[in-house]
């Protein structure tokens, strides 16, 4: 009697894994969960914004802001490209070290501070829709 | 090279340089109409940002950009008869900035007519302002053309006066070109009734220059490159034949024709913006016969800056800006087409690579 | 000295091979660190005209007093300058106000001379036979009447251009000194080959720490260029560092001013910038005109700068850390001086320490060729 218990409940179990009323781990992933990973993203892209108007990244109290608005004219869409500054190719991070060394007077941050991540992701969020050009000058 | 003895004439056109315009200020932009006796030049200066660090420290690279401007105006042989600076000089509007900026500009050998930016209005409604550089909005006569200063950066009295709990706070949230918590300019009822009134009295046929901060023409709202009562402004101006509208806050080559007001950008002397249809997100409405100014190399301080020689002849202009590390661009109104040109790169053709913006 | 002379002996004969195969540019690729050396098509290398250019170089009858050559101030045992002087001595040691530039390398030159006032090499060997203090000659046609009558000449003018006796002209000889110049190209130093071939070895830990700082906090890469594949060390324009301008600050509104009323020729503003100092601080600014060029002068290549002291245009850096120094504190050689308006925007205090700046100067003594390295042994052990 209890093998046929058993049985049942292994098919049932089955059947209801096959039809989706009982969550297995693997690489599925629901609206919800979506949905709060966007959040996740954009309360990065937001610091982002904040340190991108920030007076405090360089030691010149001058904001990325104020020579790019909207992070327009950092073309993060051509990056990895030769970059004439640097007079060699690197990718947008090493850009984004330059300006805080050079224009802000500040020292560059860690490759990967998350603060770095935060303005990249912000810098994108301004450009996004606009087709890769690597190497474009 | 057979000859010993090379005359500069023929090195130049060797080297296929086009000297004319290119250099400030041996040579002149001859324009198709030129009636030499009725010609004179002005100097114009604008966008300087002095900004405090702390103390009696300022951002240095602003305070070079100003210096070497004003040093470079005081070299110009011929004389220009005044210079106007074009507003913005301080960055948030203290009165430090304000006496910093006002003794660099002191150092220029000429009369100066100032220009209100909102850098300089917002903290305290232009009053330290005043005592420095007098009325926010006035006119003068110089041989028989009408020169009018506005004061275009104004905005709604509930942003200006209610909205913000510190004028310190309302000064930040003004300073940041892409804050959308910022409010639209505007020269507004009071400055369009009193250009009415002063307008009323110019003899008909008297050319009109217009100083202004904001471009008194609706190019991009999000960056403030917009006047709210462009319209109504320009209509005032429409009974004039020869209108000129030279504005500053854009920091960047831009110029335009409507009806019969041609308007000219100037340049920064601090740093360079870049062009509103680089901003992926928005629509912008740049003048489509702006050809643009190279782009920027940030190692250089001064690229992409500069100051402008402004010819007036004839009730036109034609403004030379005077640009570092790149060619000088000369912008001069073109009879034949009845709109402002570009003299070496107004076709498609004779374009540069870097004046690409994307 | 041997060893330099048969690799150029090698090289022209590689240079001899392309010209015979019909291609313009030497088969031979440039030394490590370099780009393909630009040949103009009107002036193709050959061994011929690179022999009578090398005579033509050191031939001192091409002045008034019968001693100056090219040579006297671009000597061979001193990579083609005069170091030490500050500033070169002509005719009867007459002092102009310009210190000699290299002529190693000078093929990438853009343009010729501190203020860059010739467009060629051809063009650059014109001008120093007829300035007063240089080879002193009222015009070019002592030289002209000698290459016309020497027989040594008159072979290899023949052989060289075809031409003889009253055919052959200025032309001819600056086609013949450039393309001797052209043949001056010099890298593979531990530089190049730590950078792009590969040998972590070259650089000692001080000079590769130099060269971060050379890259990043020095800001010395925009202007001394250093590319993925190759490295000129110049971007071949003009910048007002602010070396000797400070002397006349308060007399650039006059002199600039004499400048813009005035119509000169070529050749006038060469006599003027070479006897007047005061000009000659007015750099690019006497030939252009341009605010922009205001004090500003060429940036030379820094390859084998180490041996080529002293430095600028006027030679007041003795050392290269005088110059590091100059740069750290903003464009003034004396720290806290005021700088010149119309400094370059490229140019600001750097905040270097000290252990920086030995660093520094340390990665510039990396770029030493080694054709020109036996004379940095010499000169250490002076």
């Amino acid at each position: 009697m209890y093998r046929k218990i058993a049985g049942t409940t292994f098919v049932a179990l089955t059947l209801a894994v096959i039809v989706g009323l009982v969550p297995v781990r693997g690489d599925e992933f629901s609206e919800k969960d979506v949905k709060r990973w966007q959040e996740e993203y954009m309360s990065v892209v937001k610091t982002g914004r904040e340190l991108w108007v920030s007076a405090d990244l360089g030691t010149n109290g001058v904001a990325c802001a104020q020579c790019h608005p909207n992070a327009a004219n950092t073309h993060p869409e051509t990056y990895p490209k030769f970059q004439q500054q640097l007079g060699r190719v690197v990718a947008l991070r090493d850009m984004i070290n330059w300006c805080l060394q050079h224009p802000l007077e500040g020292k560059p941050l860690a490759l990967d501070d998350p603060r770095m991540v935060a303005i990249e992701a912000y810098v994108a969020s301004e450009r996004q829709g606009v087709q890769l050009a690597p190497g474009k000058h | 090279m057979s000859t010993s003895r090379l005359t500069r004439r023929g090195f130049l056109k060797a080297a296929g340089a086009l000297a004319a315009a290119g250099c400030l200020p041996v040579s002149t932009v001859e324009l198709a109409f030129a009636d030499r006796s009725k010609s004179f030049t002005f100097a114009h200066i604008s966008d300087a940002h002095i900004q405090q660090i702390r103390g009696t420290k300022f951002v240095r690279n602003w305070d070079r950009g100003l210096i070497r401007a004003v040093a470079e105006t005081n070299l110009l042989a011929p004389k220009p008869d005044f210079v106007v600076f074009g507003g913005d000089l301080a960055q948030l509007g203290k009165k430090s900035e304000l006496d910093h900026g006002a003794e660099m500009l002191s150092k220029l050998s000429y009369k100066v007519y100032c220009v209100m930016g909102e850098h300089d209005y917002y903290l305290d409604l232009g009053e330290y302002w005043s005592k420095l550089f007098g009325p926010h909005y006035y006119s003068w006569d110089h041989k028989d053309v009408h020169f009018v200063v506005l004061n275009s950066v104004l905005t709604y009295d509930e942003w200006t006066h209610e909205r913000w709990p510190t004028q310190e706070q309302r000064m930040l949230e003004m300073a940041g070109l892409d804050n959308p918590n910022g409010s639209q300019f505007m020269v507004g009822e009071k400055q369009r009734a009193w250009l009415r009134e002063d307008l009323g009295k110019v003899k008909k046929g008297t050319p009109i220059v217009v100083f202004s901060h904001s471009p008194i023409q609706k190019i991009y709202k999000g960056w403030n490159f917009w006047t709210e009562d462009a319209e109504e402004v320009q209509a005032l101006l429409r009974p004039f034949e020869d209108v000129t509208v030279i504005y500053g806050h854009v920091h960047q080559v831009q110029y335009n024709q409507i009806g019969k007001i041609s308007f000219h950008a100037v340049m920064a002397t601090a740093w360079p913006w870049p062009y509103p249809q680089s901003y992926a997100l928005a629509k912008s409405h740049l003048p489509r016969l702006t050809v643009p100014m190279n782009r920027a190399d940030p190692f250089f301080e001064r690229d992409a800056t500069g100051w402008q020689l402004i010819d007036m002849k004839n009730g036109r202009t034609a403004m030379r800006y005077n640009l570092y590390n790149n060619t000088n661009r000369a912008v001069a109104f073109n009879p034949k087409t009845g709109r402002p040109e570009d003299t070496k790169f107004q076709e498609p053709t004779a374009g540069l690579p870097p004046q690409v913006h994307y | 000295m041997k060893n330099y002379f048969y690799g150029m002996i090698l090289t022209v004969g590689l240079i001899c091979a392309a010209v015979v195969q019909g291609k313009q540019e030497p088969a031979s690729p440039p030394p490590l660190g370099l780009p393909p050396v630009p040949i103009p098509e009107d002036n193709p290398q050959s061994a011929e005209k690179v022999a009578l250019g090398d005579r033509l170089f050191n031939d001192q009858r091409f002045s008034s007093t019968g001693d100056v050559s090219c040579a006297t101030c671009h000597a061979a045992d001193k990579v083609l300058t005069d170091s030490p002087l500050t500033v070169s001595q002509g005719i009867r040691k007459l002092a102009g106000t310009r210190n000699a530039p290299s002529v190693v390398n000078s093929v990438y030159a853009e343009k010729l001379f501190w203020d860059g006032r010739s467009p060629s090499l051809e063009d650059q060997a014109l001008h120093p036979f007829v300035n007063p203090v240089e080879m002193g000659l009222k015009d070019h046609q002592p030289i002209l009447d000698i290459v016309r009558s020497d027989p040594e000449y008159a072979k290899a003018f023949k052989s060289a251009f075809g031409k003889s006796g009253g055919e052959i002209t200025m032309t001819e000889v600056t086609r013949a000194i450039a393309a001797f110049e052209r043949t001056k190209v010099t890298a593979n130093s531990p530089f190049d080959r730590w950078y792009y071939g590969g040998e972590e070895e070259s650089l000692s830990a001080v000079q590769k720490r130099g060269f971060e700082i050379f890259v990043n906090q020095g800001r010395c890469l925009s202007c001394h260029v250093i590319e993925q594949t190759q490295a000129l060390l110049t971007d071949n324009r003009f910048h007002n560092i602010g070396a000797g301008i400070n002397a006349i600050r308060d007399e650039v509104p006059g002199l600039a001013g004499e400048f813009l009323k005035a119509e000169a020729t070529a050749s006038e503003v060469d006599v003027k910038v070479l006897t007047d100092k005061r000009t000659s601080e007015l750099g690019r600014f006497a030939v252009t005109r341009g605010f922009d060029d205001l004090g500003a002068f060429k940036t030379p290549t820094l390859r084998n700068v180490a041996l080529t002291a002293p430095y600028m245009h006027d030679g007041s850096l003795a050392t290269l850390r005088d110059v590091v120094v100059h740069y750290n504190n903003g464009g003034v050689t004396k720290e806290g001086d005021p700088v010149n308006d119309f400094l370059s925007g490229g140019i600001r205090p750097l905040g270097l320490t000290d252990g920086q700046i030995d660093d520094l100067v340390a990665f510039m003594e990396a770029l030493t060729s080694p054709e020109h390295a036996s004379l940095a042994d010499a000169a250490s052990k002076k």
